[in-house]
């Protein structure tokens, strides 16, 4: 197997457990399980086996960030079904030759656009907050402990585009981050980022979890980026050149105190 | 040595040939291209291969594993470029042996030949990195729109070849394992060459599996759950006759379309062109099995989908016993569906550098029993609407080649204070 893989690495830090897990794609057998329990079909690359996942030992308080959870928050219904960019095109052209294949296949959000903010089995429960977390903090240069990044889940949209949902987790000896990313380029149609960023200050047992959704028209977005349209496309590959360029369009701020 | 060979050595070390090079080759590929059929005549033996996605030293591998070129006849089902990092020396490494042993390989087209799709994913960005100007990326295009749309496949054998390859593991006591006098149908081997499974072939009063058989690759000791694809048994077969009794395989990179109900009616599309966004051309290299009746619409809003009964129908109507197709990762490097009238083959092990997904090639028998003659009655007399009896199919699985990992992003993520 590729040594990309690992089958789980974990430090424990003041009280708090991280635990990174990075496994193959899920075999036929597993997608089979998954597609039934979800009720979709999932992302044709379905790391279904990652996750990372963040203990407080004392309290027993937990939160998990894996595919299926993520997956589980996707519109099942259809009802805020994107379209590819030249849907109107094929289908008007569609029309008069097999009018007879009207039904579309399971509708569902296909794009796998997901407000996942992690899943917390055990209490306390976040609360609303105004308290932000501390960029200061973070952009000391402290030594890093622990630091993974993993795919849970990709889907190339029938080459219109990528959906991609990822975790990357620092520890440094006092602190740790957690960035897991949603980012959506559906090409001609619609950028989507959705952040979810948590913090530990290890000594408090403070957690700040900030949801961050920002969203914009692929047209704008070309515009926004100015320059010609080859630079416009190979920036829009990278979730990171884009933020500033997207509005935001949900925010919100919550902690909690583990003890 | 001629300037083909010399390109061939140098590509296969995996370092790009120069663009007046590119050039000459891709004129004389377009030449030898445009005189193939949009689906091409292929008789077995033959090696079916799937996606491939610029993984080059994976390609190196699955020479290694399934024979080098000319000793082995090849048929790639497309999907030659983007995604992995070297698109270009793949690609023109299999246009380079497809003009010196243009008998021995087969390259049809896959949605990736496409100036629309390789700029957005790829390979327009690799060829301005290596030539720093679109002129190859411009040449090989040129070639895309001549590639074939299909294949067909005629002469495999219905029953494999029994190799001396021994197991990789000691069967286990459960397992099916054919005897001598058993027609192995499905055999899959690992990347050494070594047994990981045998299926034989249904016996007259064999169960008849309601569900797709799962050909689980990855667990090398499974049970087998089928005998073989329904209809297979004496009853349906009933002709008395030692002719081949199968029927053709057609390769295509996709699928099927609403628009084609016959491989004739692919033989007329004018194919010549940048792929469509719409109409058959574009359905066959973009359409997808699916656990469905009939016809359906992805719900991406564009692109088809088909069910068993299409397929039935169609194998059915153009005498065929196996659709070969590409498209679709899977985990496990192929994968079976519709009681095996269909088949995926994925070539692109840890798929992107990251799926970790194996690999495989499916190799159909030549048909020593008829002197390669095969009957293609239609299927009126005899044939019971069931279908024609599947070629037996042996997959060689691998895993991705070592070498991949160099040069490649690193593995071992880099710890940086992203906020």
């Amino acid at each position: 197997m590729p040594s990309s893989v690992d089958a789980g690495k974990s430090v424990t830090q003041s009280g708090f457990k991280i635990t990174t897990r990075k496994l193959p794609i899920l075999k036929a057998g597993p997608i089979e399980e998954m597609t039934n329990k979800l009720g979709i079909a999932p992302p044709e690359m379905i790391f279904g086996d990652n996750s990372v996942r963040i203990e407080h030992e004392k309290s027993g308080w937990s939160i998990d960030f894996n595919a299926f959870d993520a997956l589980n928050r996707v519109d099942k219904t259809g009802d805020s079904m994107l379209k590819v960019s030249y849907s109107k095109e094929w289908q008007k052209n569609r029309v008069h030759v097999h009018e007879e294949i009207k039904e579309v296949i399971k509708p569902f959000d296909w794009s796998y656009s997901t407000d996942f903010k992690g899943t917390t089995p055990n209490p306390p429960q976040f609360q609303s907050s105004n308290t932000p977390i501390p960029i200061a903090l973070l952009t000391r240069p402290d030594p890093i402990i622990f630091f993974d990044e993993l795919v849970l889940y990709e889907d190339e949209l029938a080459d219109n585009g990528i959906a991609m949902l990822s975790c990357k987790i620092r520890v440094m000896p006092a602190r740790l981050l957690l960035l897991t990313r949603f980012f959506l380029r559906l090409d001609d149609v619609i950028l989507r980022i959705r952040d979810t960023r948590v913090f530990v200050e290890f000594k408090t047992g403070q957690v700040i979890r900030e949801y961050t959704a920002r969203e914009e028209k692929y047209e704008t977005l070309k515009q926004k980026l100015g320059s010609n349209k080859e630079d416009a496309a190979t920036l829009m590959r990278d979730p990171n050149n884009l933020t500033e360029y997207m509005p935001v369009v949900e925010r919100t701020l919550e902690s909690l105190s583990l003890t | 040595m001629s300037d083909l060979d010399t390109a061939i050595a140098q590509l296969r070390a995996c370092r790009p040939i120069p663009e007046v090079q590119v050039r000459e080759l891709c004129y004389k590929a377009t030449e030898l291209l445009i005189e193939e059929g949009n689906v091409v005549g292929v008789d077995a033996p033959v090696t079916i291969c799937g996606d491939i996605h610029g993984q080059f030293h994976d390609l190196m591998e699955l020479f290694r594993v399934g024979g080098d070129v000319p000793e082995t006849n090849y048929l790639f089902m497309g999907d030659f470029v983007d995604r992995g990092f070297y698109s270009l020396e793949s690609f023109l490494l299999l246009l380079c042996l497809k003009v010196r042993y243009p008998d021995r390989i087969t390259l049809i087209r896959g949605n990736h030949e496409s100036r629309q799709i390789t700029t957005v994913y790829g390979f327009y960005d690799e060829c301005m990195r290596k030539y720093g100007s679109a002129n190859v990326w411009r040449h090989c295009c040129e070639v895309f729109d001549y590639l074939a749309l299909g294949a067909l496949v005629t002469g495999a054998a219905t029953s494999l070849e029994p190799t001396s390859a021994e197991y990789a593991n000691e069967p286990s006591s459960q397992a099916t394992i054919p005897g001598d006098d058993n027609e192995i149908e499905i055999e899959i081997l690992n990347s050494e060459g070594q047994i990981i499974n045998r299926f034989p072939r249904a016996t007259p009063n064999g169960d008849v599996p309601s569900h797709p058989p799962k050909l689980d690759s990855s667990s090398p000791l499974a049970t087998p759950t089928r005998t073989g694809a329904p209809g297979t048994g004496a009853s349906g077969l009933s002709s008395g006759s030692t002719a081949n009794e199968g029927g053709a395989v057609l390769c295509v990179h996709g699928g099927l379309s609403p628009l084609i109900d016959t491989i004739d009616k692919i033989r007329l599309l004018d194919r010549k062109q940048e792929v469509p966004h719409e109409g058959a051309m574009c359905d066959l290299l973009w359409s997808d099995p699916d656990e469905i009746d009939g016809w359906g619409l992805s719900p991406r809003g564009a692109g088809f989908l088909f069910g068993a009964d299409i397929v039935k129908a169609f194998n059915h109507k153009n005498d065929l016993s196996l659709i070969a197709r590409a498209h679709q990762l899977v985990m496990e490097g192929f994968k079976e569906m519709f009681e095996s009238r269909i088949v995926t083959v994925w070539s692109a092990p840890n798929y992107c550098y990251r799926c970790g997904n194996v690999a495989a090639i499916l190799e159909l028998g030549e048909d020593g029993s008829n002197g390669g003659y095969v009957a293609r009655s239609n299927g009126e007399s005899g044939q019971s609407g069931q279908g024609r009896v599947g070629p037996g199919r042996r997959y060689r699985v691998f895993e991705a080649a070592p070498q991949d990992s160099r040069g490649m992003p690193a593995k071992k993520p880099v710890a940086d204070y992203f906020l």
